[in-house]
């Protein structure tokens, strides 16, 4: 058994695509300098640097000097909340966020709150959307910062962004916005001309490209507060010696991606649609989580398998080759079931029975076809085991 | 640290799963909510005592299913006196261990036998229905596991007082305030003494 033969666990991070492993290797042999002035070696890394921020900046409809490259996705979205909260604090001390966001969020909310921040939780509905009403309801006049997961990373619900800005442009005064795209960059069109937001989050290892490398959209003009000192090599808000490696990988992927954006989404969708309906076909008692159709990111599904228990089914497909999530509190290393799936209004069962498969490129429907196969057998193993199932169906032995 | 080998064997072929037919004695603990249930079912041989058949049913993760597995082979074939004796302890090392987060999920087979084993001993005029008293709240908490290290909360003295009367539970705590695991622990206190009908308020003290 090769692990993760057949990968569907893409919201975590992705396959390398070989293509972008190609554009980085004279970056980290030949090419190692770092950008600099009037010296050969310094010109040509910052040549290559504004190609590749140009690159980044097109996938966004961005201005080339508003993206700033950053140590990953959380680097991102640290400096963009820490920065806009410090920098903005006197206009009001109040923020908004909802229970399901990505954790990134949801902690940085946390340490708002410890420097004298209120924050606001927004709950969603039974599909994991959280509304622009209760967006509205939330705000006051001290209110400064408001963040939103564009795409959910446990539903794939996509938030009301263009209701969103609507009642921040009502709100009477202004809002900083803050957006992780994590789970929307590659997977969705995001104009940040259009989206209202200030800053936007997105991370390379999610569209195939290497870790530890991400960027931050800021909206020219909007200042945040300085987190990281030290020597600006490579970009103004992390300082230090970021790699131009990374950075081009980062770029080779974007450019893969974004060459034809609907392609690479409808593909997906239809690998979504394909493992939804084999889903649905092949196991009885299943249902879906969060949205269908258009309202769900095209590469997320996620649904629960009623009567058994996710780690035990991740667990036996891992053995089989087949990588997948599950929302279960058994596989976490907390012991807590699922919060975005808890607050949707989903039960412990339907929580502990969660399985989440994000898809890639790199699947195909053949791989999708296989792994549903080997789910309704193990599904069925598990649940001749489960008393549950057996309560419920006593007649099948 | 990964599961072993053993526990791999075990929940991938677990052994005398499934429901028995005519058993002597069922016994289901846990529930779907607390993530994990095992029913255990028994045929008891009256003359000698001796556990003839003994199979079960599990809702739950990896090691829950693998605990349950060997349970079973650990009691089958030992007299009613024999299989009281055995523990989550015995059931984990005869796994080759289990990574400490889930040492809780081993716990649940091996009471579900004692259950079973009691009931039986019960229905058959062998026992009285035990009092429930300050000795039943101290023998459950020894089945509550503090993730972090995998060991019960009262060898690890976390439980500094145990008092009850009439219906409240009192249990004051020794847990660090900033201890990630308060939660989880308060949780499994409530669940484990909430299923006795002369329980009617928990109260768990923290510093």
């Amino acid at each position: 058994m090769t692990p993760g033969k057949i990968y569907m666990d893409n919201c975590v991070t992705t396959h390398l695509a070989p293509e972008a492993l190609e554009a980085m290797l004279p970056y980290f042999s030949d090419k190692f300098w770092f950008p600099g002035s009037f010296i050969s070696t310094g010109e040509a890394s910052s040549a290559a640097l504004k190609e590749f921020r140009a690159t980044l900046a097109g996938t966004l409809n961005a201005a080339a000097e508003e993206v700033h490259f950053t140590s990953g996705g959380t680097l991102a979205n640290n400096i963009a909340i820490k920065g806009l909260a410090l920098a903005n604090s006197s206009a009001g001390k109040h923020a908004i966020v909802s229970v399901v966001d990505y954790p990134d969020l949801l902690t940085n909310a946390a340490w708002l709150e410890k420097q004298g921040f209120e924050v606001s939780y927004l709950e969603p509905d039974a599909e994991g959307l959280v509304s622009a009403d209760k967006l509205k309801a939330a705000i006051r006049p001290d209110t400064m910062l408001f963040l939103t997961t564009i795409v959910n990373h446990v539903v794939g619900t996509i938030q009301p962004l263009a209701e969103y800005k609507q009642v921040l442009a009502e709100a009477g005064h202004r809002i900083f916005w803050h957006a992780d795209a994590g789970q929307a960059y590659g997977k969705m069109p995001l104009d940040v001309k259009d989206l209202g937001v200030d800053t936007l989050s997105v991370s390379a290892h999610k569209i195939h490209g290497p870790q530890g490398i991400g960027a931050l959209w800021v909206k020219k003009g909007v200042k945040l507060a300085q987190l990281i000192h030290g020597v600006n090599r490579v970009d103004a808000f992390q300082t230090g010696g970021l790699s131009i490696a990374l950075i081009a990988g980062f770029a080779k992927a974007a450019e893969i991606t974004f060459a034809n954006l609907d392609a690479t989404t409808s593909r997906l969708r239809e690998l979504s649609n394909h493992l939804l309906q084999r889903l649905e076909a092949t196991i009885p008692e299943i249902e879906l989580n969060g949205p269908r159709g258009e309202g769900r990111a095209c590469h997320n599904i996620n649904v629960s398998i009623a009567y058994i228990e996710g780690e035990a089914i991740t667990m036996m497909l891992d053995l089989q080759g087949i990588t997948v999530a599950t929302g279960s509190a058994c596989a976490s290393q907390g012991l807590k079931a699922n919060y975005v799936l808890m607050a949707m209004g989903k039960n412990h069962v339907q929580s502990h029975g969660s399985m989440k498969f994000t898809l890639s490129r790199y699947n195909t429907k053949e791989d999708i076809d296989l792994a549903v196969e080997r789910l309704a057998e193990i599904t069925a193993s598990l649940r001749q085991r489960s008393p549950l199932y057996q309560s419920i169906h006593p007649q099948e032995k | 640290m990964q599961y072993s080998q053993k526990v791999l064997d075990h929940f991938m072929h677990p052994h005398n799963v499934g429901k028995m037919e005519n058993p002597d004695v069922v016994a289901t603990e846990g529930s779907p909510a607390c993530g994990d249930q095992v029913t255990v079912y028994l045929k008891v041989d009256e003359e000698t005592k001796k556990i003839e058949d003994i199979s079960f049913l599990s809702y739950g993760c990896a090691s829950n299913i693998a605990t349950a597995s060997i349970i079973t082979d650990l009691a089958k074939g030992k007299t009613l006196e024999e299989a009281k004796k055995i523990t989550w302890r015995d059931a984990m090392e005869a796994l080759d261990g289990l990574p400490p987060v889930k040492v809780h999920c081993s716990v649940l087979a091996a009471d579900t036998l004692q259950t079973a084993i009691s009931d039986y001993e019960i229905a058959h005029g062998l026992k009285e229905v035990p009092n429930f008293g300050k000795e039943t709240i101290l023998e459950e908490l020894k089945k509550i596991i503090y993730p972090q290290v995998g060991e019960d909360i009262v060898s690890l003295k976390m439980v500094k007082y145990v008092g009850f009367d009439k219906g409240e539970v009192l249990i004051d705590m020794n847990m660090m305030s900033f201890d990630q695991w308060r939660d989880n622990v308060a949780e499994e206190i409530r669940e484990h003494l909430g299923k006795y009908p002369e329980v009617k308020n928990i109260q768990i003290n923290f510093p």
